[in-house]
């Protein structure tokens, strides 16, 4: 008796390796549990290298982000770790926003050279973003490895701590333990939003950085609240890429989810087990190598100079 | 697929293929084939297939037979250097008239078989494509450039060797190619020809329509996506948070303590 375990998908118009499939999933999976990023930046170039079209795989891939971050905000929100009032947020700034980057996109397309500045944004994002989480997590692990300085002199509030507290409509978030007003969240979510359209992805890993650093949130509720915009993020985007583009391959997803949700589980238990600046170096090591490999290929010269439309 | 010609059917095959095909003057015999299997089912196991074509030629001719797919237009990127350091979309190509798959087989390597089977090749088909350019290098040989794309994807290809050819019989020799197709095809119709060829002549030509369809789920799926497609997003996102609910509680279930 002979098992096949290819599969035929329509709507990619190729046949795939279920098992392959479902390992890629579960790879993409487990950093999606363990870091509360969508996984988008990875999934989708490792489907267009398994032949599956890019627009298709981009689209499924947000298909399946659904399913595995709503497995992954479960799970979190069992620990207590999802901070639903700033997601919410966060989620209408991103809304917001990424209605505002829909538009510069078709403006900057208009006028050419969008893609050039898609991709430079990217790698300056990714660059700037990975490098700097990685900095100052190597800093703040030295500083912990070394004995404790007793420091007698009151620590000074910084120029940005007190422009927090003097902003309009405080309130407090319980859940991240922090006070802030409602406009920052949101200012914020408008501003990853507009990024997150310009450079077509969900968002997750610079929402993250953001969270950490401008929101001041506990890393672990930071994971949990990332994954709950997310899977808002990604409904949204679902619906309108089935809809309008044709490109989501339900049944492509179906085989990711299942392996990233699993993964997903797994990755919210090490994530756990993990300190939070071993998870932001870590996040901040994948960030940096995508970064890297775009680099790479915007600068080497590709073996063929024609693409299909609609890819980055 | 079996096309067995009667004499007039011959006749008015060979009137169409000289109409058409004005190289093919020198075009002496049409002999029918037989493609197996005669449909290309695309069902939820389709992982491509091995598709056979057996017929038969004027005696001492050497074969080529290709699978072509039917022409459509084509939207792309032409990549080039910008600031002589980044390499980035630098302008629009649309061609037309660009068949979806071309995969050549013949008895011999091609480049033995001389002028007559030029025409045949994956080259003389690219120089036919209607390129339209908007932007980019006007140095950059885009047929060229559509080619290198195709053959990546598998769906352009010559393969040398790929037909067997039996003894000389009565004045004719029968032979059988073998023809990879890819998982990557779409539902259509797709053209099979099989080219006689004898001292740099074209001495025969024969062609086959087979068909490649969706059935069962996978064809259920395609008509829900294009023809209910606000449904199909709605199904996809609602189906993906309840599997991620239940294997988020399966794990809760499990992981308990």
């Amino acid at each position: 008796m002979s098992l096949t375990m290819s599969l035929y998908l329509p709507i990619a118009g190729n046949s795939v390796n279920c098992l392959a499939i479902f390992g890629l999933g579960g790879v993409v999976g487990l950093l999606s549990g363990i870091f509360g990023v969508g996984g988008g930046f990875l999934m989708t170039p490792l489907l267009i290298m398994m032949g599956i079209p890019p627009t298709v795989a981009a689209a499924s891939d947000s298909n399946q982000i659904v399913g595995a971050s709503t497995s992954g905000t479960l799970a979190h929100f069992r620990h207590g770790n999802v901070d639903i009032k700033m997601g919410l947020l966060l989620l209408i700034g991103g809304i917001v926003g990424g209605t505002v980057g829909v538009q510069i996109i078709a403006i900057l397309r208009q006028m050419g050279n969008a893609d050039f500045l898609i991709s430079i944004t990217y790698v300056l994002m990714l660059g700037f973003v990975g490098g700097y989480m990685f900095l100052e997590s190597l800093q703040a692990m030295r500083k912990s490895s070394r004995p404790e300085v007793a420091d007698a002199s009151p620590k000074r509030e910084s120029l940005y701590a007190k422009m927090i507290r003097i902003m309009p409509l405080q309130v407090d978030f319980h859940r991240s333990g922090i006070r802030l007003s409602l406009l920052m969240p949101f200012c914020l979510g408008i501003l990853v939003g507009v990024l997150a359209a310009i450079m077509g992805v969900g968002g997750g890993f610079i929402m993250v950085p953001v969270m950490v650093y401008l929101l001041r949130m506990p890393m672990h509720v930071v994971v949990g609240t990332s994954l709950f915009q997310i899977l808002f993020t990604c409904m949204n985007v679902t619906v309108m890429q089935a809809a309008q583009n044709h490109t989501v391959d339900f049944i492509l997803a179906l085989l990711l989810l299942l392996g990233s949700a699993i993964g997903a589980q797994f990755g919210t238990k090490i994530g756990k087990k993990l300190g939070g600046e071993h998870l932001k170096i870590l996040l901040a090591s994948l960030v940096l190598i995508v970064m890297f490999k775009m680099l790479y290929d915007l600068l080497a010269m590709p073996d063929v100079l024609l693409a299909y439309a609609g890819g980055h | 697929m079996q096309t067995i010609f009667s004499p007039h059917a011959k006749r008015l095959l060979l009137a169409a293929v000289l109409l058409v095909l004005p190289a093919l003057a020198a075009a002496s015999t049409t002999e029918g084939l037989t493609v197996t299997p005669a449909n290309i089912v695309m069902g939820a196991q389709y992982n491509g297939l091995d598709l056979k074509v057996n017929g038969t030629v004027p005696a001492g001719s050497e074969v080529i037979v290709r699978l072509t797919g039917a022409p459509s237009t084509l939207h792309l990127r032409e990549k080039g250097k910008v600031f002589g350091l980044v390499w980035m979309n630098v302008g629009k190509v649309t061609l037309n008239n660009v068949p979806k798959i071309c995969l050549i087989t013949a008895s011999s390597p091609l480049e033995l078989l001389g002028k007559a089977a030029a025409p045949f090749r994956l080259e003389a088909l690219v120089k036919g494509i209607g390129i339209e350019k908007d932007g980019g290098d006007p140095s950059v040989d885009i047929s060229h450039q559509l080619l290198l794309l195709k053959t990546k994807e598998k769906l352009y290809g010559e393969a040398a060797q790929g037909v067997t050819l039996g003894p000389n019989e009565g004045g004719v020799r029968s032979f059988t190619a073998v023809i990879k197709v890819p998982s990557a095809i779409s539902p259509g119709e797709y053209q099979v020809e099989a080219i006689a060829l004898h001292n740099e002549t074209v001495t025969g030509h024969s062609s086959a329509t087979i068909k490649a369809e969706l059935i069962g789920f996978p064809k259920w799926l395609s008509e829900l996506a294009f023809q209910h497609s606000l449904l199909y997003g709605v199904m996809a996102t609602v189906v993906a948070i309840f599997s991620g609910l239940v294997i988020g509680l399966v794990f809760q279930s499990k992981g308990a303590h």
